[in-house]
């Protein structure tokens, strides 16, 4: 299930079926006229996103690294490309991959200012490129939790994608084991729900330490609105 | 001019509907069909406002203006698209746009729409990339936009229908659908993150649910008038909406990704009737 992308290697091979590109033949203008039959169907949408020129690969992301990057899969996006839940098997190997990738901030981590955490979770800009780049030298990305979850029962708009977080701190408290898998939750999420929608805000640079510090302030905060 | 295109085309259209693909309706009746099949759907129900407004659909002033550029004499060579194949012959277009995307030998590739409108503008036209004939493909303004509206105005109410007898058809389906699974970006989103179930809600917007026919024909019925854009929108800028919010590579138009997605997408709505051209929040 875990498979490493090797598909470059393989479609060498498949490419061998060369014959004259048509006049705006897309394949003839990347690498001759390839059999796509030939392929597999995941050969073929890896063989799409990554040598077809479909993208614009030359732009930078704002995490680091470039437009490309982003569509090279990584082990836990191989793995839970798959309609539904994953089986035990994989369920099992994907947990193992974020324990192994998860990294705690040093010191351990903390709760910031939940003012701070509101307005990242309101926030929806940031990381988007293309047509039209989301500048973080002008404005500060954000967490967008609001699109996917329910936080402070005030708060009227909200999306239902993920469970309310509505009162967590409230019945959670928030001693250091509350605060420590808050924070595993929020970095890299697969290591308690395989294959999961929610991004790994910490795993992939989305959020900053001091950022996802701020989130948790919002969720865990006794004085947030999120508990009251 | 909405008169016109209100009353005028439906009972042009009635006449030379093809059989196979099921009758043309109008857009509107289409919906409503949908909203009484499916009393519990949110998703289809989301906006009262949109549904009172879809007999108006701004959308129906750009059939008209893309009726016109259908027929003129346009472009280096001064020919009209009258000779352009979408699939079902030379200037056919009753049912052509819901049985796209598909294989064309002439160019021995699979192409959507947007793609094939595009080649016969260059190849039948003389228009080229530099063009804003071709080069602008949003907004009401656009050539395209208009052409795209009015030519899928002629397959409303037709059941989507892609072909998939040529292998490659079938290859390019099959890689779509491996396609709305692929995680990537940013925030490891695929498709399915927001189309994997019905009912559910980003921020105030509920999401239509890929697997759920009658509200993924609704999904995919572009063009639409886009409320919150103020402008008709096709399939091809829907999809690079969602590869933006996805934190994805920027996707670029004519290429195969959107080909593969769309072959995918319209399958996956298969047998249901097209809403042509739809309104949306």
């Amino acid at each position: 299930m875990l498979r490493n992308k090797t598909v470059g290697a393989g479609l060498a091979v498949l490419a061998s079926t060369v014959l004259i590109a048509g006049c705006d033949g897309w394949m003839g203008e990347t690498s001759g006229e390839v059999d796509i039959t030939a392929m597999s169907a995941d050969e073929l949408a890896d063989y799409l996103v990554l040598e077809t020129d479909s993208y614009r690969f030359e732009q930078e992301a704002q995490e680091g690294g470039s437009a490309r990057d982003r569509m090279v899969q990584d082990g836990i996006q191989a793995a839970c490309s798959i309609e539904g839940d994953p089986d035990s098997g994989t369920a099992g190997e994907v947990i193992a991959m974020a324990r192994e990738s998860y990294e705690a901030p040093p010191g351990g981590p903390r709760l910031g200012n939940w003012r701070r955490g509101a307005e990242l979770a309101r926030s929806g800009y940031g990381y988007r490129i293309g047509h039209r780049n989301d500048d973080h030298g002008t404005r500060e990305a954000g967490g967008n939790c609001y699109a996917c979850h329910q936080m402070d029962p005030a708060e009227e708009l909200y999306g239902t994608l993920g469970p309310s977080l509505a009162g967590y701190g409230a019945t959670r408290g928030n001693d250091s084991s509350v605060v420590n898998y808050v924070h595993q939750v929020v970095s890299n999420p697969h290591q308690y729900f395989p294959c999961t929608k929610m991004p790994r805000f910490g795993r992939n640079n989305f959020l900053s330490e001091e950022q996802i510090a701020h989130v948790m302030a919002y969720l865990l905060d006794p004085d947030s609105p999120v508990n009251q | 001019m909405f008169k016109k295109a209100l009353l005028a085309l439906p009972v042009a259209m009635a006449v030379g509907a093809a059989a196979q693909a099921g009758e043309w309706q109008d857009p509107n009746d289409v919906l409503q069909n949908l909203l009484q099949n499916n009393p519990d759907s949110a998703y289809l129900h989301q906006s009262e406002m949109n549904i009172m407004m879809m007999p108006d659909n701004p959308a129906l002033w750009l059939v008209e203006e893309g009726e016109d550029l259908f027929y003129a004499q346009r472009g280096p060579n001064n020919v009209s698209l009258e000779g352009c194949d979408f699939g079902k012959g030379p200037g056919e277009l009753d049912g052509a746009y819901v049985e796209l995307p598909r294989y064309f030998e002439d160019t021995g590739k699979v192409m959507d729409f947007e793609m094939r409108l595009v080649h016969c503008m260059k190849e039948l036209q003389g228009f080229t990339s530099d063009d804003a004939a071709v080069g602008q493909r949003h907004g009401n303004g656009s050539d395209i936009m208009k052409l795209t509206t009015y030519i899928a105005h002629q397959s409303s109410g037709m059941a989507w229908n892609p072909p998939l007898d040529h292998p490659e058809e079938q290859a390019m389906r099959d890689a779509g659908e491996k396609l709305f699974f692929r995680r990537g970006g940013a925030m490891d989103f695929n498709c399915a993150s927001c189309h994997g179930d019905s009912g559910k809600q980003i921020r105030a917007s509920v999401l239509p649910e890929m697997r759920n026919g009658q509200e993924w024909t609704k999904a995919i019925s572009w063009p639409a008038h886009r409320a919150g854009h103020d402008n008709v929108r096709s399939q091809n800028h829907r999809i690079r909406g969602c590869v933006w919010q996805m934190r994805h590579a920027g996707i670029k138009h004519d290429t195969p990704v959107n080909t593969a997605l769309i072959s995918f997408w319209n399958d996956a709505a298969r047998g249901e009737p097209a809403i042509l051209p739809d309104l949306k929040r």
